[in-house]
Protein backbone atom coordinates (compact mmCIF):
# COMPACT_ATOMS: atom_id res chain seq x y z
CA UNK A 1 0.00 0.00 0.00
CA UNK A 2 2.73 2.49 1.01
CA UNK A 3 6.43 2.04 0.25
CA UNK A 4 9.26 4.46 0.93
CA UNK A 5 12.87 3.94 -0.13
CA UNK A 6 15.65 6.14 1.18
CA UNK A 7 13.03 8.87 1.51
CA UNK A 8 14.28 12.32 2.45
CA UNK A 9 12.60 15.68 2.67
CA UNK A 10 14.45 18.94 2.82
CA UNK A 11 12.41 22.16 3.07
CA UNK A 12 13.35 25.15 0.90
CA UNK A 13 14.96 26.85 3.93
CA UNK A 14 17.40 23.94 4.14
CA UNK A 15 15.85 22.13 7.10
CA UNK A 16 16.21 18.39 6.69
CA UNK A 17 12.87 17.09 8.01
CA UNK A 18 13.19 13.43 6.98
CA UNK A 19 16.28 11.42 6.20
CA UNK A 20 16.72 8.06 4.49
CA UNK A 21 13.44 6.54 5.56
CA UNK A 22 12.66 2.99 4.44
CA UNK A 23 9.08 2.03 5.10
CA UNK A 24 6.50 -0.51 4.03
CA UNK A 25 2.89 -0.33 5.19
CA UNK A 26 0.38 -2.98 4.09
CA UNK A 27 -3.31 -2.63 3.36
CA UNK A 28 -5.37 -2.77 6.55
CA UNK A 29 -2.38 -2.01 8.77
CA UNK A 30 -2.74 0.39 11.66
CA UNK A 31 0.40 2.41 12.32
CA UNK A 32 1.14 4.69 15.24
CA UNK A 33 3.96 7.13 14.66
CA UNK A 34 5.33 8.58 17.86
CA UNK A 35 8.22 10.86 18.64
CA UNK A 36 9.03 14.25 20.10
CA UNK A 37 8.09 17.52 18.44
CA UNK A 38 10.20 18.16 15.37
CA UNK A 39 11.00 14.49 14.91
CA UNK A 40 9.40 14.47 11.44
CA UNK A 41 5.98 12.89 12.13
CA UNK A 42 3.92 15.64 10.52
CA UNK A 43 6.40 15.97 7.64
CA UNK A 44 5.95 12.27 6.90
CA UNK A 45 2.15 12.71 6.89
CA UNK A 46 2.51 15.73 4.61
CA UNK A 47 4.44 13.57 2.17
CA UNK A 48 1.78 10.86 2.36
CA UNK A 49 -0.91 13.41 1.54
CA UNK A 50 1.07 15.03 -1.26
CA UNK A 51 1.41 18.34 0.54
CA UNK A 52 5.16 17.92 0.16
CA UNK A 53 7.21 15.80 -2.22
CA UNK A 54 10.38 13.76 -1.65
CA UNK A 55 13.59 15.66 -2.26
CA UNK A 56 15.51 12.38 -2.33
CA UNK A 57 14.52 8.73 -2.51
CA UNK A 58 11.05 7.56 -3.50
CA UNK A 59 7.59 7.19 -2.07
CA UNK A 60 4.85 5.07 -3.66
CA UNK A 61 1.25 5.03 -2.46
CA UNK A 62 -1.29 2.60 -3.90
CA UNK A 63 1.13 1.91 -6.73
CA UNK A 64 1.53 5.59 -7.69
CA UNK A 65 4.85 7.36 -7.20
CA UNK A 66 4.52 10.66 -5.37
CA UNK A 67 5.94 13.09 -7.90
CA UNK A 68 5.19 16.79 -8.13
CA UNK A 69 3.06 17.85 -11.08
CA UNK A 70 0.90 14.75 -11.52
CA UNK A 71 -2.21 16.65 -10.49
CA UNK A 72 -4.83 14.16 -11.63
CA UNK A 73 -3.06 11.23 -9.97
CA UNK A 74 -2.66 13.31 -6.83
CA UNK A 75 -6.33 14.24 -6.83
CA UNK A 76 -7.40 10.61 -7.23
CA UNK A 77 -5.04 9.57 -4.47
CA UNK A 78 -6.33 12.25 -2.12
CA UNK A 79 -9.89 11.08 -2.75
CA UNK A 80 -8.83 7.72 -1.32
CA UNK A 81 -7.34 9.30 1.78
CA UNK A 82 -9.22 10.49 4.83
CA UNK A 83 -7.01 13.14 6.39
CA UNK A 84 -7.35 14.46 9.94
CA UNK A 85 -5.23 17.57 10.14
CA UNK A 86 -3.56 18.72 13.31
CA UNK A 87 -5.17 22.14 12.89
CA UNK A 88 -8.44 20.46 11.74
CA UNK A 89 -8.85 22.63 8.59
CA UNK A 90 -12.61 22.88 9.09
CA UNK A 91 -14.55 25.43 7.08
CA UNK A 92 -15.85 28.20 9.30
CA UNK A 93 -19.38 29.47 8.93
CA UNK A 94 -20.59 25.95 8.11
CA UNK A 95 -22.26 23.45 10.40
CA UNK A 96 -20.64 20.18 11.46
CA UNK A 97 -22.82 18.36 8.97
CA UNK A 98 -21.93 20.72 6.11
CA UNK A 99 -18.23 20.30 6.90
CA UNK A 100 -18.44 16.53 6.75
CA UNK A 101 -20.55 16.68 3.59
CA UNK A 102 -18.12 19.09 1.91
CA UNK A 103 -15.44 16.40 2.05
CA UNK A 104 -17.70 14.01 0.15
CA UNK A 105 -19.47 16.17 -2.42
CA UNK A 106 -16.97 15.61 -5.23
CA UNK A 107 -16.79 11.83 -4.79
CA UNK A 108 -19.77 11.15 -7.04
CA UNK A 109 -22.51 10.16 -4.59
CA UNK A 110 -25.90 11.81 -4.61
CA UNK A 111 -26.59 14.50 -2.00
CA UNK A 112 -29.10 12.38 -0.07
CA UNK A 113 -26.60 9.54 0.40
CA UNK A 114 -23.87 12.03 1.30
CA UNK A 115 -26.08 13.55 3.97
CA UNK A 116 -26.90 10.12 5.42
CA UNK A 117 -23.25 9.07 5.53
CA UNK A 118 -22.18 12.39 7.03
CA UNK A 119 -24.86 12.12 9.68
CA UNK A 120 -23.79 8.56 10.55
CA UNK A 121 -20.16 9.61 10.85
CA UNK A 122 -21.07 12.45 13.22
CA UNK A 123 -23.14 10.07 15.33
CA UNK A 124 -20.17 7.71 15.47
CA UNK A 125 -17.91 10.41 16.89
CA UNK A 126 -20.60 11.33 19.42
CA UNK A 127 -21.69 14.64 17.90
CA UNK A 128 -25.30 13.83 17.08
CA UNK A 129 -26.43 16.83 19.15
CA UNK A 130 -24.03 19.21 17.34
CA UNK A 131 -24.94 18.43 13.77
CA UNK A 132 -26.33 21.87 13.02
CA UNK A 133 -23.85 23.78 15.15
CA UNK A 134 -21.40 26.04 13.36
CA UNK A 135 -17.93 24.57 13.79
CA UNK A 136 -16.47 27.79 15.20
CA UNK A 137 -18.94 27.50 18.08
CA UNK A 138 -17.68 24.04 19.05
CA UNK A 139 -14.95 23.28 21.56
CA UNK A 140 -11.51 22.17 20.28
CA UNK A 141 -12.29 18.60 21.16
CA UNK A 142 -15.60 18.74 19.30
CA UNK A 143 -13.94 20.32 16.27
CA UNK A 144 -11.40 17.54 16.29
CA UNK A 145 -14.19 15.00 16.25
CA UNK A 146 -15.84 16.78 13.29
CA UNK A 147 -12.49 16.55 11.49
CA UNK A 148 -12.37 12.83 12.24
CA UNK A 149 -15.96 12.37 11.06
CA UNK A 150 -15.08 14.17 7.83
CA UNK A 151 -12.17 11.79 7.28
CA UNK A 152 -13.99 8.55 8.03
CA UNK A 153 -17.28 9.44 6.29
CA UNK A 154 -15.44 9.30 2.98
CA UNK A 155 -14.78 5.59 3.53
CA UNK A 156 -11.18 6.04 2.44
CA UNK A 157 -8.54 3.40 1.72
CA UNK A 158 -6.10 5.23 3.96
CA UNK A 159 -6.76 7.35 7.03
CA UNK A 160 -4.00 9.79 7.88
CA UNK A 161 -4.51 11.35 11.28
CA UNK A 162 -2.16 13.93 12.71
CA UNK A 163 -2.58 13.95 16.51
CA UNK A 164 -6.27 13.01 16.33
CA UNK A 165 -6.57 12.65 20.09
CA UNK A 166 -4.53 15.71 20.97
CA UNK A 167 -7.45 17.78 22.22
CA UNK A 168 -9.62 15.04 23.60
CA UNK A 169 -10.07 13.80 27.14
CA UNK A 170 -9.11 10.21 27.85
CA UNK A 171 -12.56 8.71 27.30
CA UNK A 172 -13.13 10.52 24.01
CA UNK A 173 -9.58 9.73 22.90
CA UNK A 174 -10.08 6.03 23.53
CA UNK A 175 -13.43 6.19 21.76
CA UNK A 176 -11.80 7.76 18.69
CA UNK A 177 -8.97 5.23 18.72
CA UNK A 178 -11.43 2.36 18.86
CA UNK A 179 -13.41 3.96 16.00
CA UNK A 180 -10.25 4.22 13.90
CA UNK A 181 -9.41 0.63 14.77
CA UNK A 182 -12.81 -0.39 13.40
CA UNK A 183 -11.66 0.99 10.07
CA UNK A 184 -8.43 -0.98 10.31
CA UNK A 185 -10.53 -4.07 10.80
CA UNK A 186 -12.41 -3.15 7.60
CA UNK A 187 -9.10 -3.29 5.69
CA UNK A 188 -8.48 0.45 5.76
CA UNK A 189 -4.89 1.48 6.38
CA UNK A 190 -4.78 3.81 9.38
CA UNK A 191 -1.73 5.94 10.11
CA UNK A 192 -1.79 8.04 13.26
CA UNK A 193 0.80 10.35 14.71
CA UNK A 194 0.54 10.97 18.40
CA UNK A 195 2.31 12.19 21.48
CA UNK A 196 -0.06 10.25 23.71
CA UNK A 197 1.95 7.05 23.99
CA UNK A 198 0.06 6.10 27.14
CA UNK A 199 -3.15 5.79 25.12
CA UNK A 200 -1.74 3.41 22.55
CA UNK A 201 0.16 1.09 24.82
CA UNK A 202 -2.82 -1.20 25.14
CA UNK A 203 -3.93 -1.11 21.49
CA UNK A 204 -3.27 -4.52 20.01
CA UNK A 205 -2.30 -5.61 16.51
CA UNK A 206 -0.71 -2.37 15.41
CA UNK A 207 2.65 -1.13 14.18
CA UNK A 208 4.61 1.35 16.24
CA UNK A 209 7.10 3.62 14.55
CA UNK A 210 9.17 5.89 16.70
CA UNK A 211 10.77 8.85 14.98
CA UNK A 212 13.59 11.07 16.08
CA UNK A 213 15.46 13.73 14.20
CA UNK A 214 13.81 12.85 10.86
CA UNK A 215 14.52 9.13 11.03
CA UNK A 216 12.60 6.06 12.14
CA UNK A 217 14.49 4.79 15.15
CA UNK A 218 12.19 2.00 16.32
CA UNK A 219 9.79 -0.15 14.33
CA UNK A 220 7.68 -2.74 16.08
CA UNK A 221 4.99 -4.76 14.34
CA UNK A 222 2.46 -6.73 16.30
CA UNK A 223 0.93 -9.63 14.50
CA UNK A 224 -2.04 -10.35 16.75
CA UNK A 225 -5.03 -8.01 16.37
CA UNK B 1 -21.04 15.80 -15.03
CA UNK B 2 -23.05 13.74 -12.53
CA UNK B 3 -21.09 15.31 -9.68
CA UNK B 4 -21.73 18.75 -11.17
CA UNK B 5 -25.49 18.18 -11.38
CA UNK B 6 -25.63 16.75 -7.84
CA UNK B 7 -23.89 19.86 -6.56
CA UNK B 8 -25.71 22.67 -8.37
CA UNK B 9 -27.53 23.63 -5.18
CA UNK B 10 -24.25 23.59 -3.26
CA UNK B 11 -22.53 25.78 -5.87
CA UNK B 12 -25.27 28.40 -5.67
CA UNK B 13 -25.22 28.29 -1.87
CA UNK B 14 -21.44 28.76 -1.86
CA UNK B 15 -21.70 31.62 -4.37
CA UNK B 16 -24.32 33.43 -2.27
CA UNK B 17 -22.22 32.85 0.83
CA UNK B 18 -19.16 34.33 -0.89
CA UNK B 19 -21.19 37.36 -1.97
CA UNK B 20 -22.60 37.82 1.54
CA UNK B 21 -19.14 37.53 3.08
CA UNK B 22 -18.16 40.88 1.56
CA UNK B 23 -21.45 42.67 1.06
CA UNK B 24 -20.19 46.25 0.92
CA UNK B 25 -17.44 45.60 -1.59
CA UNK B 26 -19.76 43.53 -3.76
CA UNK B 27 -22.51 46.15 -3.53
CA UNK B 28 -20.13 48.91 -4.67
CA UNK B 29 -18.93 46.73 -7.54
CA UNK B 30 -22.49 45.99 -8.63
CA UNK B 31 -23.34 49.70 -8.62
CA UNK B 32 -20.16 50.47 -10.60
CA UNK B 33 -20.96 47.73 -13.10
CA UNK B 34 -24.57 48.95 -13.36
CA UNK B 35 -23.47 52.47 -14.23
CA UNK B 36 -20.93 51.24 -16.75
CA UNK B 37 -23.49 49.02 -18.44
CA UNK B 38 -26.04 51.86 -18.33
CA UNK B 39 -23.54 54.02 -20.22
CA UNK B 40 -23.02 51.23 -22.72
CA UNK B 41 -26.79 50.85 -23.06
CA UNK B 42 -27.13 54.56 -23.83
CA UNK B 43 -24.59 54.32 -26.65
CA UNK B 44 -26.33 51.22 -28.01
CA UNK B 45 -29.69 52.98 -27.86
CA UNK B 46 -28.42 56.05 -29.71
CA UNK B 47 -26.83 53.84 -32.37
CA UNK B 48 -30.04 51.84 -32.68
CA UNK B 49 -32.19 54.94 -33.12
CA UNK B 50 -29.69 56.45 -35.55
CA UNK B 51 -29.66 53.32 -37.69
CA UNK B 52 -33.45 53.29 -37.68
CA UNK B 53 -33.48 56.92 -38.85
CA UNK B 54 -31.11 56.24 -41.71
CA UNK B 55 -33.04 53.15 -42.68
CA UNK B 56 -36.29 55.15 -42.68
CA UNK B 57 -34.72 57.91 -44.74
CA UNK B 58 -33.37 55.39 -47.18
CA UNK B 59 -36.73 53.71 -47.55
CA UNK B 60 -38.38 57.04 -48.20
CA UNK B 61 -35.78 58.36 -50.61
CA UNK B 62 -37.33 60.98 -52.76
CA UNK B 63 -36.15 63.86 -54.83
CA UNK B 64 -37.92 67.03 -55.83
CA UNK B 65 -37.71 68.05 -59.46
CA UNK B 66 -38.47 71.76 -60.05
CA UNK B 67 -39.58 72.59 -63.57
CA UNK B 68 -39.24 75.80 -65.55
CA UNK B 69 -41.85 78.42 -64.80
CA UNK B 70 -43.03 78.81 -68.41
CA UNK B 71 -44.54 75.30 -68.61
CA UNK B 72 -48.28 74.94 -68.99
CA UNK B 73 -50.36 72.22 -67.36
CA UNK B 74 -50.13 69.84 -70.29
CA UNK B 75 -46.35 70.19 -70.41
CA UNK B 76 -46.15 69.48 -66.69
CA UNK B 77 -48.31 66.35 -67.00
CA UNK B 78 -46.17 65.17 -69.91
CA UNK B 79 -42.96 65.89 -67.99
CA UNK B 80 -44.27 63.92 -64.99
CA UNK B 81 -45.01 61.04 -67.33
CA UNK B 82 -41.49 61.17 -68.81
CA UNK B 83 -39.93 61.18 -65.39
CA UNK B 84 -42.05 58.27 -64.14
CA UNK B 85 -40.78 56.19 -67.08
CA UNK B 86 -37.13 56.65 -66.19
CA UNK B 87 -35.53 53.44 -64.90
CA UNK B 88 -35.20 53.54 -61.14
CA UNK B 89 -38.16 55.85 -60.60
CA UNK B 90 -40.96 54.16 -58.68
CA UNK B 91 -43.40 57.05 -58.67
CA UNK B 92 -43.68 60.64 -59.87
CA UNK B 93 -46.46 63.06 -59.08
CA UNK B 94 -47.12 66.75 -59.15
CA UNK B 95 -47.13 68.67 -55.87
CA UNK B 96 -48.76 72.04 -56.34
CA UNK B 97 -48.02 75.24 -54.36
CA UNK B 98 -50.77 74.64 -51.79
CA UNK B 99 -49.69 71.07 -51.07
CA UNK B 100 -46.06 72.17 -50.80
CA UNK B 101 -47.10 74.77 -48.25
CA UNK B 102 -49.22 72.40 -46.17
CA UNK B 103 -46.41 69.81 -46.26
CA UNK B 104 -44.03 72.37 -44.81
CA UNK B 105 -46.63 73.38 -42.22
CA UNK B 106 -46.82 69.76 -41.16
CA UNK B 107 -43.07 69.56 -40.81
CA UNK B 108 -42.76 72.80 -38.87
CA UNK B 109 -45.59 71.98 -36.48
CA UNK B 110 -46.05 74.79 -34.00
CA UNK B 111 -43.37 76.81 -35.80
CA UNK B 112 -45.58 76.95 -38.89
CA UNK B 113 -46.86 80.31 -37.63
CA UNK B 114 -43.81 81.81 -39.30
CA UNK B 115 -45.41 81.14 -42.71
CA UNK B 116 -48.21 83.57 -41.85
CA UNK B 117 -45.68 86.38 -42.25
CA UNK B 118 -45.76 85.86 -46.02
CA UNK B 119 -48.44 87.72 -47.95
CA UNK B 120 -48.31 85.15 -50.72
CA UNK B 121 -47.55 81.47 -50.72
CA UNK B 122 -43.74 81.36 -50.99
CA UNK B 123 -43.65 77.77 -52.21
CA UNK B 124 -43.47 76.66 -55.79
CA UNK B 125 -44.91 73.56 -57.34
CA UNK B 126 -42.61 70.61 -58.08
CA UNK B 127 -42.63 67.00 -59.16
CA UNK B 128 -42.12 64.59 -56.28
CA UNK B 129 -40.09 61.63 -57.54
CA UNK B 130 -39.74 58.46 -55.50
CA UNK B 131 -36.78 56.35 -56.45
CA UNK B 132 -34.78 53.30 -55.50
CA UNK B 133 -31.91 54.57 -53.43
CA UNK B 134 -29.45 52.31 -55.23
CA UNK B 135 -30.23 54.04 -58.55
CA UNK B 136 -29.95 57.55 -57.15
CA UNK B 137 -26.59 58.27 -58.78
CA UNK B 138 -28.00 57.55 -62.27
CA UNK B 139 -31.52 58.88 -61.90
CA UNK B 140 -30.67 62.37 -60.63
CA UNK B 141 -28.40 63.32 -63.59
CA UNK B 142 -30.92 61.87 -66.02
CA UNK B 143 -33.76 64.00 -64.63
CA UNK B 144 -31.49 67.03 -64.41
CA UNK B 145 -30.66 66.67 -68.12
CA UNK B 146 -34.31 67.02 -69.15
CA UNK B 147 -34.89 70.34 -70.95
CA UNK B 148 -37.93 71.36 -68.90
CA UNK B 149 -36.25 70.77 -65.56
CA UNK B 150 -34.88 73.81 -63.80
CA UNK B 151 -33.12 72.01 -60.97
CA UNK B 152 -33.32 68.89 -58.85
CA UNK B 153 -33.15 68.84 -55.08
CA UNK B 154 -32.12 65.58 -53.46
CA UNK B 155 -31.42 64.58 -49.86
CA UNK B 156 -28.35 62.59 -50.78
CA UNK B 157 -26.08 64.97 -48.92
CA UNK B 158 -28.24 64.78 -45.81
CA UNK B 159 -28.31 61.00 -46.00
CA UNK B 160 -24.58 60.66 -46.38
CA UNK B 161 -24.01 63.15 -43.55
CA UNK B 162 -26.40 61.25 -41.30
CA UNK B 163 -24.74 58.02 -42.32
CA UNK B 164 -21.41 59.51 -41.40
CA UNK B 165 -22.73 60.53 -37.99
CA UNK B 166 -24.14 57.05 -37.39
CA UNK B 167 -20.84 55.43 -38.40
CA UNK B 168 -19.12 57.83 -36.01
CA UNK B 169 -21.48 56.82 -33.22
CA UNK B 170 -20.87 53.17 -34.06
CA UNK B 171 -17.11 53.61 -33.82
CA UNK B 172 -17.59 55.52 -30.58
CA UNK B 173 -19.91 52.73 -29.43
CA UNK B 174 -17.31 50.10 -30.26
CA UNK B 175 -14.71 52.02 -28.25
CA UNK B 176 -17.18 52.31 -25.37
CA UNK B 177 -17.86 48.55 -25.56
CA UNK B 178 -14.11 47.86 -25.38
CA UNK B 179 -13.68 50.28 -22.48
CA UNK B 180 -16.72 48.91 -20.67
CA UNK B 181 -15.56 45.37 -21.33
CA UNK B 182 -12.09 45.96 -19.93
CA UNK B 183 -13.42 47.88 -16.92
CA UNK B 184 -16.01 45.22 -16.09
CA UNK B 185 -13.44 42.46 -16.52
CA UNK B 186 -11.10 44.26 -14.13
CA UNK B 187 -13.87 44.80 -11.55
CA UNK B 188 -15.17 41.24 -11.70
CA UNK B 189 -11.78 39.53 -11.83
CA UNK B 190 -10.67 41.66 -8.87
CA UNK B 191 -13.80 40.63 -6.95
CA UNK B 192 -13.17 36.97 -7.70
CA UNK B 193 -9.53 37.24 -6.69
CA UNK B 194 -10.63 38.88 -3.46
CA UNK B 195 -13.15 36.09 -2.85
CA UNK B 196 -10.50 33.48 -3.53
CA UNK B 197 -8.03 35.22 -1.23
CA UNK B 198 -10.64 35.41 1.56
CA UNK B 199 -11.39 31.71 1.15
CA UNK B 200 -7.89 30.45 0.45
CA UNK B 201 -7.90 28.19 3.52
CA UNK B 202 -11.12 26.57 2.40
CA UNK B 203 -9.82 26.18 -1.15
CA UNK B 204 -6.62 24.60 0.14
CA UNK B 205 -8.59 22.18 2.31
CA UNK B 206 -10.84 21.16 -0.57
CA UNK B 207 -7.76 20.55 -2.69
CA UNK B 208 -6.20 18.38 0.02
CA UNK B 209 -9.43 16.39 0.19
CA UNK B 210 -9.19 15.73 -3.56
CA UNK B 211 -11.66 18.23 -5.01
CA UNK B 212 -11.06 19.13 -8.65
CA UNK B 213 -10.21 22.68 -9.71
CA UNK B 214 -13.58 22.84 -11.51
CA UNK B 215 -15.45 21.92 -8.33
CA UNK B 216 -13.50 24.48 -6.32
CA UNK B 217 -13.77 27.22 -8.94
CA UNK B 218 -17.36 26.93 -10.11
CA UNK B 219 -18.93 28.83 -7.18
CA UNK B 220 -16.60 31.75 -8.00
CA UNK B 221 -17.69 31.71 -11.64
CA UNK B 222 -21.26 31.90 -10.34
CA UNK B 223 -20.30 34.85 -8.12
CA UNK B 224 -18.96 36.75 -11.14
CA UNK B 225 -21.99 35.87 -13.23
CA UNK B 226 -24.53 36.75 -10.55
CA UNK B 227 -22.90 40.10 -9.76
CA UNK B 228 -22.50 41.12 -13.40
CA UNK B 229 -26.02 40.02 -14.30
CA UNK B 230 -27.33 41.99 -11.32
CA UNK B 231 -25.32 45.00 -12.52
CA UNK B 232 -26.72 44.45 -16.03
CA UNK B 233 -30.26 44.23 -14.66
CA UNK B 234 -29.94 47.48 -12.70
CA UNK B 235 -28.30 49.19 -15.70
CA UNK B 236 -31.12 47.97 -17.95
CA UNK B 237 -33.81 49.19 -15.56
CA UNK B 238 -32.19 52.65 -15.43
CA UNK B 239 -31.97 52.67 -19.21
CA UNK B 240 -35.60 51.64 -19.63
CA UNK B 241 -36.66 54.45 -17.32
CA UNK B 242 -34.64 56.86 -19.46
CA UNK B 243 -36.03 55.48 -22.74
CA UNK B 244 -39.62 55.57 -21.51
CA UNK B 245 -39.14 59.10 -20.17
CA UNK B 246 -37.63 60.24 -23.47
CA UNK B 247 -40.40 58.65 -25.54
CA UNK B 248 -43.04 60.31 -23.38
CA UNK B 249 -41.22 63.63 -23.76
CA UNK B 250 -40.64 63.42 -27.52
CA UNK B 251 -44.04 61.99 -28.38
CA UNK B 252 -44.10 60.27 -31.74
CA UNK B 253 -41.22 61.81 -33.49
CA UNK B 254 -37.93 63.65 -33.41
CA UNK B 255 -36.59 65.97 -36.11
CA UNK B 256 -39.53 65.12 -38.42
CA UNK B 257 -38.77 61.40 -38.12
CA UNK B 258 -40.77 58.81 -36.21
CA UNK B 259 -39.01 57.12 -33.29
CA UNK B 260 -38.35 53.37 -33.63
CA UNK B 261 -40.88 50.92 -32.21
CA UNK B 262 -40.38 51.13 -28.45
CA UNK B 263 -41.15 47.48 -27.66
CA UNK B 264 -38.81 46.16 -30.33
CA UNK B 265 -35.98 48.46 -29.28
CA UNK B 266 -36.42 47.70 -25.57
CA UNK B 267 -36.30 43.94 -26.27
CA UNK B 268 -33.13 44.39 -28.33
CA UNK B 269 -31.45 46.48 -25.64
CA UNK B 270 -32.43 44.11 -22.80
CA UNK B 271 -31.01 41.17 -24.75
CA UNK B 272 -27.86 43.08 -25.63
CA UNK B 273 -27.10 44.33 -22.11
CA UNK B 274 -27.93 41.04 -20.38
CA UNK B 275 -26.00 39.09 -23.02
CA UNK B 276 -22.93 41.25 -22.67
CA UNK B 277 -23.27 41.11 -18.86
CA UNK B 278 -23.24 37.32 -19.04
CA UNK B 279 -20.18 37.21 -21.29
CA UNK B 280 -18.26 39.79 -19.24
CA UNK B 281 -19.21 38.06 -15.97
CA UNK B 282 -18.00 34.73 -17.28
CA UNK B 283 -14.74 36.11 -18.67
CA UNK B 284 -14.07 38.21 -15.56
CA UNK B 285 -14.62 35.19 -13.35
CA UNK B 286 -12.31 33.05 -15.46
CA UNK B 287 -9.60 35.72 -15.32
CA UNK B 288 -10.06 35.96 -11.57
CA UNK B 289 -10.01 32.19 -11.22
CA UNK B 290 -6.70 31.95 -13.00
CA UNK B 291 -5.27 33.36 -9.78
CA UNK B 292 -6.35 30.35 -7.69
CA UNK B 293 -3.13 28.49 -8.38
CA UNK B 294 -1.00 31.54 -7.71
CA UNK B 295 -2.64 32.29 -4.37
CA UNK B 296 -2.42 28.74 -3.10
Amino acid sequence: MITANKLSLRYPDGTLALRDIDLHIDKGEMVFITGPSGSGKTSLLKLLLGMEFPTEGSLTIMGKPMVKGHNKDMRNLRRNIGPVFQEFKLIEGRSSLENVMTGMRFLGSNPKKIKEEAYKALVKVGLEDKIKSKVENLSWGQQQRVAIARAVARKPSIILADEPTGNLDKDNALHILSLLKEFKNNNTTVIITTHATHLIEDVQGVTHLHMDNGSITVERKEIVG
Amino acid sequence: MKTFIYNIGYFFKEAIRTIKSNVLSNFISVIGTSLILFLLGMVVTVTYIGNEFVSKLEQEAEINAYYKENLNNEDIIELTEVISNIEGVTDARLVDEEEAKSYMEGMLGEEAKILELFDENPFTAYIEVRINLSTMDNVIPEISRLDDIDYVRDNKGVLSQLNGIIRGIEIFGALIIIAVGITTLIIISHLIRQGIYNNKEQINTLRLLGASEGFIGFPYILVGLLLTLLGGLIGTILLLLLINGSYDLLGNGFLFLPLPDRGLMVRYIIMFIMGISFILGLLGSLFGLSSIGKNN
